[in-house]
């Protein structure tokens, strides 16, 4: 074998991976969640981002494949390390408790692999809802776009959207409260005086990106913007 | 004082076990954990019944033999404490607890409360050692360690390898236990000669022996009787990645 297949073969190796490409998806994350900001400025503002994204032509593919291959090799990694799980144990306790402390065993922590699924299932649906969807378009200074911006109006005036989306973004704020600082332990930047910071810093970010991607459908669904 | 006891009895391997109740009336509040299963199976073996067979060596917590899971933790409830040094006086009269093995695959069961662990001598013998010289012992200070070296080296040697952090993982992993021992090594300069062999070693020898991934649950940490911190498990992963580069 490879250097690098007996790598990404190894217990570390798969758990370095996830780190890896969790990171990767949680910055495409902040930038998504960034662009979505934009349409508080207004559809020219939102509108235009988008088209400006879609001029990158083939740049915007291959971090798109780029995207598509992270999200793909991370949830495969996921399933892969929860099936070992069940394998590892094949006799389960009759009793098990966490012993709290120094465990980081969380709602979110033991619900990864659901938080994962779920997301993953949304992502789907989500470019089908966007991505996908054949826009009506629209001129601003003399350039016809995509109308992005009457699209997400339209989208999230819809109740059950807009619950569904909440709910998914709470679930994405959970994923990212146990990944993030797991995945700076993963790729071994942890001692033990950053452990406990970059413990907190996960929170606070997974925080602030659970509550930014919220506020846009909230703010749409009352119609305060 | 009166506890309740639910123990796993399991004759072999081969034989399906279950939990069976024992009530003991007169439990002295300072006896240890294991001096009340002593105080059981003395009363076991005068009725002509089969005592618990349970795992223990120093009974001062040191050894790393013992290891039962109470009421779903293992060691028990106390942190930094092995359950040999539990004290009843740690219950309430009347208490009900329930004792099981360590679960897992790598650790399989020989009877009732005891589990092979010769998965964690075969990790050791992976890459777990040091070379040194035969002949006449080396002088204690011959070679200079940092206090700081010293220090961290000193708190990963503390681990006893009883196996609670692949006990209390959900996965089942030997990453504390694997990572402390690496980590050890490589905080000293007698580590140096194996240093990139013994841990992509190690690591192997952990996933063949069957144990879990790691998905940083940090419970190993909560249960470790010698208190062994998680970044020695980063620190692990550090010397996987460093060593698999430059290995030929």
């Amino acid at each position: 074998m490879s250097k690098a297949a007996t790598f990404l073969n190894s217990q570390v190796g798969r758990k370095i991976a996830t780190g890896v490409t969790g990171l990767g998806l949680v910055l495409f994350i902040i930038v998504h969640l960034l662009g979505n900001l934009a349409y508080f400025a207004g559809p020219e503002a939102i509108n235009t981002y988008s088209y400006t994204l879609h001029q990158l032509g083939p740049m915007l593919w291959i971090v798109r494949l780029g995207l598509l291959a992270f999200f793909v090799y991370h949830a495969w990694l996921g399933l892969s390390i929860w099936l070992e799980r069940r394998r590892a144990r094949p006799e389960k306790y009759e009793v098990y408790a966490t012993r709290g402390g120094a465990s980081r065993q969380s709602w979110s922590s033991n619900s990864m692999i659901l938080t994962g699924i779920l997301l993953l299932l949304f992502v789907i649906t989500h470019l089908n809802t966007f991505a996908f969807y054949d826009f009506a378009t629209i001129t601003h200074g003399g350039v016809e776009m995509h109308d992005v911006h009457a699209r997400l109006t339209e989208v999230f005036l819809h109740p059950l959207y807009t619950v569904y989306y909440v709910v998914i973004m709470v679930l994405l704020g959970m994923h990212l409260r146990h990944g993030v600082w797991s995945a700076f332990q993963s790729l071994g930047w942890m001692s033990r005086k950053t452990n406990p910071i970059i413990y907190s810093i996960a929170f606070v970010l997974a925080l602030i990106i659970a509550i930014g991607f919220i506020g846009l459908p909230i703010s749409i669904y009352f119609q305060l913007v | 004082m009166t506890i309740h006891l639910k123990i796993w009895r399991q004759k072999d391997s081969n034989t399906p076990g279950r939990l069976v109740d024992y009530t003991l009336d007169d439990v002295n509040p300072d006896m240890s954990f294991l001096e009340m299963l002593d105080w059981l199976n003395e009363r076991l073996m005068n009725e002509g019944k089969e005592p618990v067979e349970f795992d223990h060596d120093c009974r001062e917590g040191i050894c790393g033999s013992c290891n039962l899971v109470l009421n779903g933790m293992a060691h028990g409830p106390y942190e930094a404490t092995a359950v040999c040094q539990l004290h009843m006086r740690k219950y309430k009269d009347g208490d009900t607890i329930v004792v099981e093995p360590w679960r897992a695959k790598a650790f399989p069961m020989i009877k009732d409360l005891v589990v092979d662990r010769s998965a964690f001598d075969r990790i050791m013998a992976a890459g777990g050692y040091i070379s040194v010289n035969t002949g006449a012992p080396a002088d204690a200070n011959a070679i200079p360690v940092d206090k700081y070296n010293a220090d961290l080296a000193f708190d990963y040697a503390a681990c006893i390898g009883c196996g609670a952090c692949v006990a209390a993982c959900p996965n089942s992993s030997a990453s504390l236990f694997t990572g402390a021992k690496i980590s050890q090594l490589a905080h000293l300069p007698q580590g140096n000669p194996e240093r990139k062999r013994r841990v992509v070693r190690m690591v192997d020898q952990m996933a063949e022996e069957g144990f879990g991934d790691c998905s940083n649950y940090a419970e190993c940490e909560a249960v470790c009787p010698a208190e062994i911190s998680i970044t020695s498990i980063a620190k692990m992963r550090r010397e996987y990645f460093n060593a698999l580069s430059e290995i030929e």
